[in-house]
């Protein structure tokens, strides 16, 4: 059996006093995808963070492609992709150069095409010329997805991905994920509630008082099969 | 390298575009001359030691509100975040960072020079290129003092408004001694006659650029 891309040992997460993850464990397999559902302060953004390496957890560890995420060297943090509530874009920037810039980060081979290649497939090809902060909210979370994913990574951490989307945007984005799911990227999500995608089988869990439990069926019926759904087979 | 190259690139296009940073560093630059100049009694504004006092004001007071820009314009829609979450290693990321703030720096530098002259009467000699050297090792010490604390102000509640309080008390030794090396030129006196206000900034700029490369890591890891 491979690897397990993600794993966390009783994963906790402190802000002062203030417990915001406990007791966590969490493993994913490589090419799996996952969806962490939890309401507005749960935790959900916390733990993207911790496994992305941005915060350091306050007890237990967070395996990343087996690398404990505390001492996250810039290799593996070049195989991972974070759409999160912020879109890391430059206002002053055109959509191309954002793009541009993130793939230089990366190393990405041919950045200026590589930037064109993913202007156009989110359809913002007509506008890569135009700055950013012309853009719409919409328009930016398109941009947002395609500079999350520029370098192709084989970890993509979704935070909330379809927030503030219209349905020709949440359509693109959804494009977007399946194909990197389809090129075996492994995909963590999180949602406040229903998180659908064609030919995705996501792996249900829920932050319930800090902790990453699997979701149970029986919380469905509790919750008026709301998240059925989700639970549709891997096509 | 090529990360490096394309943070700097970056924060030059955004200048370029936006000019915020040279509006500050060059109407700041002004505003403090202009002060002075008509502060102080005729004869004493055309002393080198005014002129020399006048200068560094005007690069520290610009160096605040401008330098500290390149690292604080990354707050804007988290941009920090994405850097840190680059494959780049911190260190770099600081030497690219510390690279553009020493850019507006030394434009700032040349323009509080340009005015300088104009407002002190200075001639222009080659006592003005030993200034301009003098000058460019006091930006570089605030530069990389500057982007160092500008990271901790970013990550602060008002950080901002605490920057100056923490820049400036540090920043003094290396002012004092660039005041004195620059007064000395200004007055005709070979630029080796300050050898030891000189070797200050030397060692200032060495002490603060390897803190900051070294302690970055540590100031921007945790959110």
């Amino acid at each position: 059996m491979a690897a397990p891309v993600i794993e966390t040992h009783a994963l906790g997460k402190t802000f002062g006093l203030t417990p915001v993850l406990r007791e966590t464990d969490f493993r994913l397999a490589p090419g799996h995808a996952a969806v962490i559902i939890g309401g507005n302060g749960s935790g959900k953004s916390t733990l993207l963070s911790i496994l992305c390496g941005l915060v350091s957890p306050s007890e237990g560890s967070a395996l990343v492609f087996g690398e404990d995420t505390r001492r996250f060297s810039p290799r593996y943090r070049r195989r991972i992709g974070m759409l999160s509530h912020q879109s890391f874009l430059y206002p002053n920037l055109t959509a191309r150069e954002n793009l541009e810039f993130y793939a230089r980060l990366y190393g990405v081979s041919e950045p200026r095409k590589a930037a064109d290649a993913w202007l156009e497939r989110i359809g913002l090809g007509e506008s890569a010329d135009d700055r950013v902060r012309t853009f719409s909210r919409g328009m930016e979370q398109r941009l947002t997805a395609a500079r999350a994913m520029i370098h192709n990574p084989a970890l993509l951490l979704l935070d909330e991905p379809f927030a503030a989307l219209d349905s020709d945007g949440i359509a693109r984005v959804k494009a977007m994920i399946r194909e990197a799911a389809d090129e075996g990227c492994t995909l963590v999500a999180t949602a406040h509630a229903q998180l659908e995608i064609e030919g995705i089988s996501f792996e249900l869990y829920e932050i319930v008082r800090g902790q990453v439990v699997e979701y149970q069926e029986k919380d469905e019926a509790r919750r008026g099969g709301r998240l059925r759904s989700l639970l549709s087979p891997r096509s | 390298m090529a990360g490096y190259a394309a943070i700097v690139k970056k924060d030059l296009m955004l200048e370029v575009r936006g000019g915020r940073i040279t509006t500050v560093l060059v109407s700041l630059a002004l505003l403090v001359l202009v002060v002075l100049v008509f502060a102080f009694d005729r004869a004493v504004a055309q002393g080198p030691d005014t002129a020399a006092g006048a200068l560094w004001i005007a690069l520290v007071f610009a160096g605040m509100l401008g330098a500290t820009r390149v690292v604080l314009s990354e707050q804007e829609n988290g941009c920090l975040r994405a850097l840190l979450l680059s494959p780049l290693d911190r260190a770099t990321i600081y030497a690219a960072k510390l690279t553009a703030s020493f850019g507006f720096m030394v434009g700032a530098a040349i323009a509080a020079t340009i005015l300088a002259m104009l407002f002190f009467n200075l001639e222009f000699s080659m006592s003005l290129a030993a200034l301009m050297l003098v000058l460019i090792l006091g930006a570089l010490g605030f530069s990389a003092l500057a982007t160092l604390l500008a990271v901790i102000a970013a990550r602060a509640r008002g950080g901002e408004l605490l920057l100056p309080l923490l820049i400036v008390p540090l920043f003094v030794p290396a002012l004092i001694a660039g005041v004195k090396a620059s007064a000395a030129v200004l007055s005709g006196a070979a630029l080796a006659t300050s050898r030891d206000w000189v070797g200050i900034l030397i060692a200032f700029d060495v002490l603060f650029v390897t803190a900051g490369y070294l302690l970055f890591e540590h100031v921007v890891g945790e959110e």
